[in-house]
């Protein structure tokens, strides 16, 4: 449990500073780090493959095109437009709406019954392996021709056509 | 089960073919392979089955029928195509094979038995569609197409998924039955049910492109080649309805109380935008694809009126849609290719020189605009009495001014084509495109004479 507090706290608080950094590079910097301690909260609940997944995909994929992206755009102070008044009297306006919904939602809230997993070992790699091969082995197999039409597809909008004669 | 297999491995092997070369073999082979994938189809009808594959899929008959309509469809438009890719650029082997994949995607959607085949099936059609819908890499329209295609169809699939995910919350099953029975079994469902099917609905709707959700329609329809709208038209258009009836019978029907004022609406809508819109188009394309969002609004009253009969109808209606369509499109392509235009005044004085042209042209816009006699006629007039059945009756009578409305913008084609002479060269007709135009315009006449040929069949 106590694990948990500290994950959860450095989540919060990295999190808070994706916000807070200046510099952008900075922000997805403490973006990915902020990830990573997500996936040590799946690895708490149990969650192998979500987790692999997580790190694999956010951290590696989607940050890397996160920090490309930035790099090309080039975004440093003189570039950023200034806000008008108006538009900051908007986002004030904004975010005390959202934050009183937030309120009254947690309001609502109340301790549900807690939740005994019937097979502790359900988020397990293995266990996904036996579902995916078993019972979704038609979609699994499926899934090949998608990925084929999706690749030859690329293929046939990128390929360069040969000059027209 | 046959059928998809074939045609997959119709698809890698048309690869095959075009990697060593083989240009002059690629339509045979894929015809073939069609017919092939269609006797197959055909020769598991009546058998009864129980689904396979730990329930992924069933191919009862409403799954052999639909999957029939749709290979035989796609055998019309690639009869069309004789020529057709290797004007746009010389990857011709892969236009075929992306076509084929559609098609296994859509013989997917028409026999799944668990959401999860519905998802990867419609995402294997939109993905080779996405890439049809751009191969005229120079052409900026094309371009534009793909990529609303794409965007539209990327943000719908996201709903689409989300409401699988909701019913999976809800249900604890993405099986057909599983909700079914849930869905049965729990007096008060929870509210994830609810919100899941209406982001069901909302995501196949954006698939067959019914109104409020249809504003991708005209740009992709107009921006795509043309054999690619016909096939977008006619065979994706059958399939997504052949899932969306095939969920809300074996899934929602019992929730229908629920449902059907919003597809009443949606239905209503799509009638009124589809046919006032298609009045002001100058171009033929642009009117056809107008039209077919008013047809997905007619196609819906099988939803409405949903019974054991609603297949039926959704099938007849489908096929005398789809061959009416192959020969608008068919003569739409010939005379792109020809005079550079599709405009209503390019149709001007073509009876004189064209009359075979001009002809199956009246055939199939008679049909589309519901004249007895033709095929439409029987298509709306099943529906329509089927929706009166369940007393939706002021639908019926909007959709009965709405398709009055519609036999406006049909007649302009016919009226250009007999009533305004203008000197004009005629147009090449290939052999290819004869056979399809003869077969399409005498289908219609026959069905449309006699209905029962086709009308008991599921």
């Amino acid at each position: 449990m106590n694990l948990f507090y500290l994950i959860a706290f450095l989540s919060v608080f990295f999190s808070l500073l994706v916000i807070f950094s200046k510099n952008p590079v900075y922000s997805v910097l403490y973006l990915i780090i902020t990830f990573f301690t997500f996936t040590i909260h799946y690895v708490l609940l149990n969650a192998q493959f979500l987790a692999i997944v997580n790190f694999i995909v956010y951290m590696g994929a989607i940050m890397v095109l996160f920090l490309f992206v930035l790099m090309l755009l080039n975004l440093n102070k003189d570039s950023e437009p200034l806000k008008s008044n108006i538009v900051k009297i908007a986002g004030v306006v904004a975010g005390m709406c959202l934050l009183v919904t937030l309120a009254g939602s947690v309001k609502a809230l109340n301790v549900s019954d807690p939740l005994v997993l019937k097979n502790p070992d359900i988020g397990l790699v293995q266990n996904l392996g036996k579902v995916l091969f078993k019972d979704f082995l038609l979609p699994f197999e499926v899934s090949s021709i998608l990925l084929l039409a999706a690749m030859v597809g690329a293929v046939l909008l990128a390929k360069k056509d040969p000059k027209k004669v | 089960m046959n059928a998809l297999i074939t045609i997959s491995l119709l698809a890698l092997f048309i690869l095959y073919l075009g990697l060593f070369k083989a240009y002059k073999a690629l339509l045979p082979v894929t015809l073939l392979g069609l017919a092939g994938a269609f006797a197959l189809a055909v020769s598991e009808w009546n058998s009864f089955p129980t689904p396979i594959f730990s329930n992924m899929m069933l191919f009862d008959n409403f799954a052999i029928a639909f999957s029939g309509i749709t290979i035989f469809t796609t055998f019309l438009v690639l009869l069309l195509s004789k020529g057709y890719f290797e004007r746009i650029s010389s990857n011709v082997a892969e236009y075929y094979a992306l076509i084929l994949f559609a098609l296994a995607g859509i013989v997917l959607m028409v026999s799944y038995h668990n959401l999860s085949m519905l998802f990867i099936g419609i995402e294997i059609m939109s993905v080779s569609l996405y890439i049809l819908a751009g191969i005229k890499k120079r052409d900026f329209s094309s371009n534009e197409a793909a990529l609303k295609y794409f965007l539209m169809g990327a943000f719908s699939t996201g709903f689409l998924l989300f409401g699988v995910a909701l019913l999976y919350g809800a249900s604890g099953s993405f099986d057909l039955e599983g909700i079914r029975n849930y869905i049965v079994s729990t007096p008060k469902p929870s509210a994830l049910l609810y919100t899941g099917i209406i982001l069901i609905l909302i995501g196949l709707c954006f698939k067959v492109g019914a109104a409020p959700f249809h504003f991708w329609t005209p740009d992709v329809y107009e921006g795509s080649p043309s054999l690619i709208t016909a096939f977008m038209s006619t065979v994706v258009k059958t399939a997504g309805f052949a899932a969306f009836l095939r969920i809300m019978l074996n899934c929602f029907a019992p929730k229908q109380e629920f449902w059907i004022p919003v597809l009443v609406t949606i239905a209503a809508l799509s009638l009124l935008i589809g046919n006032v819109t298609a009045v002001y188009q100058q171009h033929f394309k642009r009117m056809l694809a107008y039209s077919s969002i008013s047809h997905a609004g007619y196609m819906l009253f099988c939803v409405i009126a949903l019974d054991g009969s609603s297949d039926n109808a959704l099938f007849v209606y489908a096929a005398s849609y789809s061959v009416a369509s192959i020969i608008a499109f068919g003569v739409l392509i010939i005379l792109q290719r020809q005079t550079g235009n599709d405009s209503f005044d390019s149709f001007n004085g073509l009876s004189k020189k064209n009359p075979f042209l001009a002809f199956t042209l009246t055939i199939a816009m008679l049909s589309l605009a519901g004249i007895p006699l033709t095929a439409g006629f029987v298509g709306k007039f099943m529906m329509f009495t089927r929706t009166l059945a369940t007393y939706h009756t002021y639908l019926v009578v909007f959709a009965v001014v709405n398709a009055v409305i519609a036999i406006f913008y049909y007649f302009r084609v016919i009226v250009a084509m007999y009533f305004k002479p203008e000197e004009r060269t005629e147009l090449i007709v290939p052999a290819y495109y004869k056979i399809v135009l003869a077969f399409s315009a005498v289908a219609t006449i026959l069905m449309g004479i006699y209905p029962h040929f086709i009308a008991g069949l599921i």
